[in-house]
């Protein structure tokens, strides 16, 4: 189930949800969403050496995607002009929001595009829009340009929007479980 | 509970780090937000499943490896009392 606006507030008062800094409780807030804002950091992917062939394993032995995303791309700050997104790349960004979600929580969220940006080609992220409980820090974002010409980003722009959602039951480790702080040997394997 | 970890280096973001947790399948890299490090542990519920000197956690975010769930020793693991929990968010 959804979260409504009503909904979600109450999380957040309970502390459920946490969002820093708060959402204008005006205006950040639709039916179902919070919309949230962007960062001024971003990284940009470098331009590749087209005589150098690269290959990324996500599989190989060792493979650290920070150190590889790390040296692939560069960061960068939005100034005052903006970051005009040229068509069909690909670059790093954050919601200037930190988010928590307390992990013995019934609620996970979804990040989503909002859809004034999503009809200029603007995508948020590439298929990895799931925030589960315990999740705590700013959203990183996969933004791609998939429109045909630049658009410009500025931070502190509403960029995504991010719907929650309960869930059925409690999450194993949400329980206070049976594993919690025991000391002795274990009773063994969880069932399958 | 919470579960050790060591911070490494740097995450993409400033807000972000870079942490290694040892898990029974050796030591997986996963980059979390600075605030959600205290005492160089991180909040992971509690544990799943037990094997002996192991417990099944399930990390807040995904590793570099794609991991989710891990076994780390019994003893990277330290209590999150209530009243820890509720003085970080007081």
């Amino acid at each position: 189930m959804i979260l409504t606006d009503r909904e979600i507030r109450i999380a957040i008062s309970r502390r459920l949800i946490e969002i820093d800094p708060a959402p204008d409780s005006e205006t950040a807030f639709s039916s179902t969403a919070v919309d949230l804002t962007l960062d001024s950091r971003i990284r940009i992917f470098k331009d590749a050496d087209p005589g150098v062939l690269r290959i990324i394993g996500p599989t190989q032995a060792g493979f650290d995607a920070n150190e590889t995303i790390g040296a692939l791309t560069e960061s960068r700050k939005i100034g005052a002009q903006g970051f005009d997104l040229p068509p069909k790349v690909l670059i790093l960004a954050w919601t200037a929001e930190y988010v928590g979600l307390a992990t013995e929580t019934r609620i996970a969220a979804r990040v989503e595009g909002k859809s004034s940006l999503a009809r200029l080609g603007l995508g948020v992220h590439v298929t990895a829009p799931t925030i589960h409980a315990g999740f705590k820090g700013q959203i990183q974002l996969e933004m791609v340009n998939h429109g045909s010409v630049p658009v410009r980003l500025k931070s502190g722009m509403r960029i995504c929007q991010l719907i929650f959602e309960t869930t059925l039951g409690t999450p194993e480790k949400g329980y206070r479980g049976q594993f919690a702080g025991q000391t002795a040997k274990g009773p063994g394997k969880r069932a399958a | 509970m919470r579960v050790k970890v060591q911070p490494i280096g740097e995450g993409l973001h400033p807000n972000e780090t870079v942490v290694e947790i040892k898990t029974k399948r050796g030591v997986e890299r996963m980059t979390v937000d600075r605030r959600s490090i205290e005492r160089s542990s991180l909040s992971v519920g509690s544990p799943l499943g037990s094997d002996g000197d192991y417990r099944l956690v399930e990390l807040p975010r995904e590793t570099m490896t794609g991991a989710w769930r891990v076994w780390v020793k019994r003893g990277a693991l330290i209590e999150d009392t209530f009243e820890a929990r509720e003085a970080r968010v007081a």
